[in-house]
């Protein structure tokens, strides 16, 4: 199928060009794997950064540690248009990517090898993307990313201290104060953080204290559809076509439910730009405070 | 004799592809722009492509997708020194991805294969 620009791997008619699909959804009852007419479908990563196939063989080398380079990298091609971005997606279809990302982890979580999938999404060429079609990512890792690792262990640290949830209190100080709440309804919630990485960042949690993302159910499901679409398009009111990443972050593939830790999504627009002082520091700077970013959103006509 | 169009910035890389290709028995035509590739498509009709990305003008990549426009049946090769373009969805539409190295066996067999 003809792209806007050029030949796009990823548009119905060319499913030869990719791996076979390891997941597709379809309308029509009679649709055949690989073939035009679904309406998503995931495949694996062409080209990966990591391969299935193999064991870790995990070593010492000296005071560092090595593995072989195994995990799972899957594209999920959430519409059959080219041209249709993810924040026009109607809720019908919508609903089916966050369908595959739990489709898919399910899967996943069965291969012992495999610690925690990183789902994640870019969207414009500022913020990672290589192709206009529509499309997420999951990367399968066979060791727990940093970053998780530390929201798992600072909110654990929190919860010996608090036997609370951080999350949970945030959830519930944010729905008070309501100074930085985007949107909510009666399962989820979507607030610009306290500390924004980025302006206009925004994380979507769900009201009732889950660490898994496969927790939901379908009630879920529909919530978090109709609040993350709202979100999209209060964002792309403020910001046409805005560059963005968002990453689901949640437990580990396996673990037990954790009373501290807490899955949400974080929405990052990619409006400024990660220099030296941010990335030698870890420190960000946003010029615009989140009270305010919140009520640009929450006043954006939709 | 099947024909194969070589496109790449660099002359250097003609000078040692064109060789070893041509002693596999090959017929070897040159390219040294993404825009120089798509006006010899026509005129010299390759039965594959092996395909440089980083080059001035239009990059291997854009330079795929408009090949894969024009004939999509057409087998090309993507060759390139780095593996970070492999993060680029776009190059799906090629048919293999080589990294360049000085020993072009994995690069003959891709040829091999893809020509068969």
């Amino acid at each position: 199928m003809k792209a806007g620009g050029g030949f796009c791997p990823l548009c119905p008619g060319n499913e030869n060009t990719t791996p076979p699909e390891v997941l597709s959804y379809s309308s029509n009852d009679g649709h055949q794997a690989n073939r035009p007419g679904w309406d998503l479908r995931v495949v694996p990563n062409k080209y990966p950064a990591l391969v299935i196939e193999g064991s870790l063989n995990k070593e010492g080398d000296g005071l560092y540690d090595r593995m072989n380079g195994i995990g799972a990298h899957e594209v999920i091609i959430e519409t059959p248009d080219h041209h249709e971005t993810f924040t026009s997606l109607p809720p019908e279809r919508m609903i089916k990517v966050f369908l595959a990302y739990r489709d898919r982890l399910l899967d996943l979580a069965q291969d012992p090898r495999f610690r925690y999938v990183m789902v994640f999404k870019n969207f414009g060429a500022a913020a990672g993307a290589s192709l206009e079609h529509s499309h997420s990512q999951l990367i399968a890792l066979p060791i727990l990313p940093r970053m998780i690792s530390s929201e798992i262990e600072g909110s654990l640290s929190y919860y010996k201290y608090k036997e609370r949830c951080i999350f949970c209190d945030i959830i519930r100080q944010e729905i008070n104060q309501d100074q930085r709440v985007v949107a909510q309804n009666d399962l989820f919630v979507a607030i610009v953080p306290y500390a924004p990485r980025s302006p206009f960042e925004m994380w979507i949690l769900p009201k009732r204290h889950a660490s898994s993302y496969l927790a939901m159910d379908n009630d879920h499901f529909k919530a978090l559809t109709t609040i993350f679409s709202e979100c999209m398009r209060r964002l792309n009111t403020c910001i046409p076509n805005v560059p963005y990443n968002f990453v689901l972050h949640g437990a580990p593939l396996r673990s037990q439910p954790l009373d501290h830790y807490h899955w949400h999504f974080e929405i990052m627009p990619k409006l400024t730009m990660i220099a030296g002082f941010e990335w030698g520091s870890g420190f960000y700077i946003n010029p615009i405070a989140p009270e305010e970013a919140a009520q640009f959103l929450k006043e954006a006509a939709i | 004799m099947k024909k194969i169009l070589l496109v790449d910035d660099e002359d250097s890389i003609h000078l040692l592809y064109r060789e070893e290709l041509e002693e596999e028995g090959y017929e070897v035509h040159s390219a040294l722009s993404g825009e120089e590739a798509l006006a010899q498509l026509k005129i010299i009709a390759p039965d594959l492509v092996i395909l440089d990305i980083n080059m001035p003008g239009i990059n291997g990549i854009d330079a795929l997708r408009q090949i894969k426009e024009i004939n999509p049946a057409l087998p090309v090769i993507l060759s390139s020194a780095y593996q970070e373009f492999k993060q680029d969805l776009a190059t799906w539409a090629s048919d293999e991805y080589i990294v360049k190295s000085s020993n072009l066996d994995e690069l003959k067999a891709a040829v091999k294969k893809h020509l068969a």
